[in-house]
């Protein structure tokens, strides 16, 4: 089976500029232009959340589209269900707002429009071929690969580091 | 070692089809029957209160090929009440006689409405306890036609049936015996909020009042008679007092009961083929290691699958869960409550805090090492985050400050 990609963090390149949070809510706009997006309602809304640990280290959150995904369990409306690429989406037609996936998302990274009363999360840019996230990202800390990529990119740079150390 | 057991569940609600699920994609050539007493397909039964409202079709709360109720190939037998079961020769017994042989069984049989004893005429046409897919219906015909709806007790399913009537135009009173509503999910004094948004929102709510007598007219109930003698004239009475779990069939077996079905960490019975997952089974609260039964779907859903990979050979503990554990939207206010929420005059450390339209309770143990409870009203960011961290047991003395600010993020837990 081919490997599906996902969205990884290099924490270390993060400088917390928020282009991702950006450029998320605008490729989850009506408009899908930021001018626009900017008087729509309900306001568009971020699912990649920039949080800081302490106030200098920056780190994106957004979903890991979970194995056996607890909010997809938890959904008492069948509103939450993987698709054949593997990401982890919610139907707002289907979702009441009863914010079950939100008790028991142990990421915190499912958004509510309460009004509307429908969540929202990170759906892996569905209708693009890079999550907006990461084509928005200067300095490449959300990259887009398969897991064994990701790994032997992290495994190159380590044996650089390592020779460059050695002095060779 | 599972290959080409043959396995039986009873009960095709959230437990029972999420076990279903989880062996099918386990051991894809499983042979599983599910035998359902009900007549309607598989549905989300939290959903049915908006089948009264009007808002959701059946065709839309329908389970199978929903969410993670995807799974192709599930013999699904409706209409089929398992009466008995006999642990000797692994086969249970249906109403019509039938008797259904299993290799490995799951008891998923779910809970029925608590009907207090002591309130006369619960039987009355128009009287609902409202459980299944076909009371709803009902319910939502008669609701076409009524005008004053009387809920008996103050908790969710009943707040969620009176937003439902609200919808139809059927004026409601919520008659509560407890001093405060959702006293199962709260303190009086955390419900304050949600209690002052239902009343603004149409709802009349009279505290410390039970029904004795509900009384039959000619077209079914047309009164309901209170502890104090008042005569509430309606047309529409609902029981909202709880559930109890199905055991009933399993009085002659040897399983042991404790209110409900007794299990170990992986969902499994004093027998090592039969286990159980759901509202029947007895399970353990992660915190203080109580038994609890509860009657969340999420649990149930949960439980179901780790009962369903531990069936098909792949051992799953189940984590446990929170005697109280609930999360809704009413009136505008979203609110979550889990864990220890009624603190009382215990020995805890307790912080509430308010401001603008939230209001939050942490219950935190009395050393300060855990969170232990946690009430959230009007904003519950994060509920997820404090559920993890109570159900690991988290020692959070490093990041209390922060979850007293309101500022720990799951980037605290990962990288801090």
């Amino acid at each position: 089976m081919d490997q599906i990609k996902e969205i990884f963090v290099r924490k270390d390149l993060c400088m917390g500029c928020h282009s991702c949070e950006l450029a998320c809510a605008v490729a989850h706009s009506a408009s899908k232009n930021i001018y626009e997006a900017m008087g729509e309602h309900p306001m568009p809304k971020s699912r990649v959340y920039v949080e800081t640990v302490s106030a200098s280290v920056p780190v994106p959150i957004l979903c890991r589209h979970c194995e056996d995904a607890p909010c997809m369990h938890a959904c008492i409306a069948g509103a939450i269900h993987r698709t054949a690429d593997q990401a982890v989406v919610t139907d707002a037609d289907k979702c009441i707002g009863c914010w079950t996936c939100v008790m028991v998302c142990p990421y915190g990274v499912i958004g509510r429009h309460l009004e509307a009363r429908k969540a929202y999360r990170c759906d892996r840019c569905q209708d693009r071929d890079q999550p907006a996230c990461v084509s928005a990202c200067p300095t490449k800390a959300l990259v887009y690969q398969t897991v064994t990529d990701f790994s032997k990119d992290l495994r190159r740079k380590a044996a650089e580091e390592l020779s460059r150390g050695e002095g060779r | 070692m599972a290959a080409n057991q043959t396995y039986v569940i009873i009960g095709a609600s959230a437990a029972g089809l999420s076990a279903a699920c989880a062996i099918v994609k386990t051991e894809p050539e499983a042979k599983v029957t599910v035998l359902s007493e009900e007549t309607d397909s598989p549905y989300f039964r939290p959903m049915i209160p908006f089948i009264i409202s009007g808002e959701k079709s059946p065709a839309d709360v329908a389970m199978t090929g929903q969410g993670p109720y995807q799974a192709k190939g599930i013999d699904l037998r409706l209409n089929t009440r398992v009466v008995s079961l006999d642990t000797h020769s692994n086969q249970v017994k249906t109403k019509s006689g039938d008797t259904v042989l299993f290799d490995r069984l799951l008891i998923a049989s779910g809970s029925s409405p608590y009907i207090p004893r002591d309130i006369e005429g619960t039987g009355i046409k128009g009287v609902y306890a409202l459980r299944t897919l076909a009371q709803a219906r009902d319910a939502a015909q008669r609701s076409s036609s009524a005008r004053h709806a009387i809920l008996l007790g103050g908790g969710l399913l009943n707040l969620k049936a009176a937003f439902a009537l609200l919808e139809k135009k059927v004026a409601v009173t919520l008659v509560v015996y407890s001093p405060e509503i959702l006293s199962q999910l709260m303190e009086p004094d955390d419900a304050v909020m949600i209690r002052q948004a239902l009343e603004h929102a149409g709802l009349k709510i009279m505290t410390g009042r039970s029904a004795k007598t509900i009384v039959q007219g000619p077209n079914g109930v047309k009164a309901v008679i209170l502890d104090n003698g008042v005569d509430i004239p309606c047309d529409m009475v609902f029981i909202g007092k709880g559930v109890r779990p199905c055991v009933d069939f399993l009085k002659s077996s040897d399983m042991e009961i404790d209110q409900g079905v007794v299990v170990d960490p992986y969902t499994r019975t004093s027998r090592e083929n039969i286990f159980a997952a759901g509202d029947v089974a007895v399970t353990f609260d992660p915190v203080t290691g109580n038994r609890v039964v509860t009657g969340l779907w999420t649990n149930a859903a949960e439980m179901g699958l780790c009962a369903g990979k531990n069936m098909a050979g792949d051992p799953t503990a189940y984590a446990g869960t929170f005697g109280v554990m609930n999360a809704t939207q009413v009136a505008g206010l979203p609110f979550v409550s889990m864990g220890q929420v009624h603190p009382g005059s215990g020995d805890y450390e307790v912080h509430r805090n308010v401001s603008g339209n939230a209001y939050r309770k942490l219950v935190f143990s009395k050393e300060g090492k855990h969170l232990v409870g946690l009430v959230m009203v009007g904003d519950i960011t994060h509920a997820g985050l404090y559920r993890y961290i109570m159900r690991e047991q988290r020692d959070i003395r490093r990041v209390k400050e922060k979850i007293i600010g309101q500022t720990l993020t799951s980037a605290h837990l990962m990288y801090g």
